[in-house]
């Protein structure tokens, strides 16, 4: 006859098993639908029944496991924390190792070490953000976790790796479309054609396998907002939207930071103090908008608050004394071109000057963050009204949509991400200013530069002076904007608009910053991409 | 005559070990309820002289279930059963008439001894 202890520990191990079946399911519908309140319920009353369980049992660890995730449950369904991606992944670890314990009672094994979850559990539920690096993960457990889940946890290296895998396959695919049309075989070229589409919706798939919602980065604000405003004595109110806009997990990664910097600034900086707002007529609850939306292949983000808004004035003054630009410059600067010295660096960390409320703080390290994505910081700003900043982000990294110029003979692709427009404009459109050709493109006074004397004239000496006699015929202005700035590159020809998959330059010409990086055309051409940053410093520092 | 009493808890696991515990101290468990409707269906029925309830069950909460057995089996005695960290409800328990709160896991002296001054009491 069974002892009543075997008894307990069979009854134990039954309902524990099926408690986990069941939590498992609930979490993956939790992840679908992430406020759901009724499974919220059942999974803080599963994980209840589990904790007290394992302690009748003895099983401290198993308890101390389940007590905690039951907490975090309780927290989300109250709450007081969204059920994101890093919350999920500490949750979802916390559910397998549940399992795995669970299994080792039943088998008399010894129950594996919980000690990194427990700290990971605490962390979060103290409020920290962590990110769990999938790296520990041994194959095992991926297979395992398959016949468990409908859902497998892919380390990122690994799809970094697909899609690289991807990206050379997509040279060799345009290089075969390309043979096939040089060799007129009709067999070849439906083949081709048909590789084309698979390797295309291949390419796809794997960017989408990528992607994740902006909320898993924008649902860690309320809490910073919060911390930061009691902090300060300010009265906040965020508000956010677009979190389902979906963008991939690594730039995700790299703006993390940018866009902590960019709300902590904004609630300190940016917004005043209740009594402050009363006293300029305002509400004294600040406002604060997080939001995220997909423009064409673009993602948005933007960081916009109520508040003092930027005193471009003042911004104007502090470029001249810091030698950044001279005064008589200064003064005909448009006011976007004023608050691009903000993200100089140099500007910022000396920029605690309270008159340009304190906006300069960091704001290179954002910049340098959007420019290692090859994406976009915008500003815009009332005195008075507030400041709105727009990052400008690329939905995935491998694959940029690109125009291609043609210069000199050879192909150079241009990230359309920095393209503004481009214009066929003839010579009596063009002024001269201060040495430089002038065009006005929507009503802007743009510089116009020729790419070649950029590009293939070498020397740290300033341009030659513009003369206007050299432009005969049409010209071809390619213009791109950068940092708020734009500027016109006259090339020979516009060649096409098309996804290149960049690779970076191997050494030794990877220090050459004009180029971004190369890709190799369906001709098997070289083609080197420009980069637009880059190519405006140098502009920047070359004008005469 | 032996006291009879009524468990509610939505796990088999539970409701067993405090059955044993209860059964072995001489006491009659008239029924096992693992949700709210079953408790008040039971308890309506048996007449219990008292009620352990489960804080946190499937159907509605233990506070829920507290509210209609008082309403409609007036003067059953209840004492509540929580696992550490449901003190709020418990202390709301306590306010809508429990009588006294075991604390999970179950310690069998200590479920005799509330069980047994909440009968007496």
């Amino acid at each position: 006859m069974k002892s009543r202890e075997d008894e307990y520990r069979e009854m134990f191990m039954d309902e524990a098993l099926e408690s986990y079946d069941a939590m498992s399911r609930h979490l993956s519908e939790l992840e679908r639908t992430p406020n759901n309140t009724p499974v919220l319920n059942e999974l803080f009353r599963l994980m209840h029944n589990l904790k007290s369980s394992a302690r009748a049992m003895g099983h401290d660890t198993i308890g101390e496991v389940a007590h905690q995730l039951e907490s975090l449950f309780g927290l989300v369904r109250d709450g007081e924390r969204q059920f994101a991606s890093s919350l999920s992944a500490v949750v979802f670890s916390g559910l397998d190792t549940l399992g795995t314990m669970i299994r080792a009672v039943g088998t008399n094994a010894a129950l594996p070490d919980a000690g990194s979850l427990l700290y990971n559990l605490e962390r979060v539920i103290g409020g920290e953000e962590i990110e769990l690096i999938a790296e520990s993960e041994t194959e095992e457990e991926v297979g395992k976790k398959l016949e468990l889940s409908d859902l497998v946890y892919i380390p990122v290296r690994k799809l970094d790796k697909l899609l690289n895998l991807v990206g050379e396959l997509v040279i060799d695919r345009d290089r075969i479309l390309t043979l096939a049309e040089e060799l007129d075989s009709p067999a070849l070229r439906a083949t081709a054609r048909h590789l084309f589409r698979i390797s295309d919706d291949l390419q796809y798939s794997v960017m989408d396998a990528r992607l994740v919602g902006v909320g898993t980065l924008l649902n860690k604000f309320p809490r910073v907002v919060r911390d930061v405003a009691a902090a300060e004595g300010k009265e906040v109110e965020l508000n956010m939207s677009g979190q389902d806009t979906q963008i991939d997990r690594n730039v995700l990664q790299v703006i993390t930071d940018a866009l902590l910097h960019l709300v902590r600034n904004a609630v300190s900086h940016g917004l005043c103090t209740p009594a402050d707002r009363v006293a300029t007529g305002k509400n004294p609850v600040g406002k604060l908008y997080l939001s995220a939306l997909t423009e064409r292949e673009d993602v948005l983000i933007e960081v916009r608050d109520d508040g003092r808004g930027i005193n471009t004035e003042a911004v104007r003054r502090k470029a001249v004394e810091r030698g950044l630009t001279t005064a008589a410059a200064a003064a005909g600067l448009s006011d976007q071109a004023v608050w691009a010295f903000l993200f100089e660096p140099g500007f910022s960390t000396a920029a605690q000057v309270t008159d340009i409320s304190g906006r300069g703080v960091g704001l290179d390290v954002v910049k340098r963050a959007l420019d290692s994505l090859g994406g976009q910081l915008r500003v815009a700003s009332v005195l008075g009204a507030g400041t709105t900043f727009t990052l400008v982000l690329p939905t995935s990294i491998a694959v940029k949509g690109a125009l291609l110029v043609e210069l000199a003979g050879r192909a150079y692709a241009v990230a359309l991400m920095h393209t503004d427009t481009v214009l066929a404009l003839q010579p009596a459109q063009f002024t001269v200013v201060g040495g430089l050709f002038v065009a006005h493109v929507q009503g802007q006074a743009v510089p116009v530069v020729p790419l070649a004397q950029l590009l293939l004239e070498e020397g740290n000496e300033p341009l030659p002076l513009a003369v206007k006699e050299n432009l005969q015929g049409t010209q071809h202005v390619l213009v791109v904007s950068y940092n708020n700035r734009r500027l016109g590159l006259l090339v020979d020809k516009f060649l096409r608009q098309q996804n290149i998959v960049v690779k970076p330059l191997s050494k030794p010409l990877d220090y050459i910053d004009l180029f971004g990086g190369v890709t190799l055309l369906g001709s098997g051409q070289v083609c080197l991409v420009l980069d637009v940053p880059a190519l405006t410093r140098l502009f920047l520092a070359r004008r005469p | 005559m032996n006291k009879r009493i009524l468990i509610v808890d939505d796990s088999f696991y539970m409701r067993t070990m405090l059955k044993n515990m209860l059964t072995d101290a001489g006491y009659e468990v008239v029924g096992e309820a693992a949700n709210g409707v079953q408790a008040v269906e039971m308890a309506e029925s048996t007449k219990p002289d008292l009620i352990t309830l489960d804080v946190i069950l499937p159907d509605n909460t233990g506070l829920d279930v507290l509210k209609s057995l008082r309403e409609k089996v007036p003067g059953s005695k209840v004492v509540m059963c929580s696992a550490v960290g449901q003190e709020v409800i418990v202390t709301e328990a306590i306010d809508n008439g429990a009588l006294a709160y075991i604390i999970k896991p179950f310690s069998e002296e200590k479920v005799l001894e509330i069980v047994n001054s909440a009968l007496q009491g």
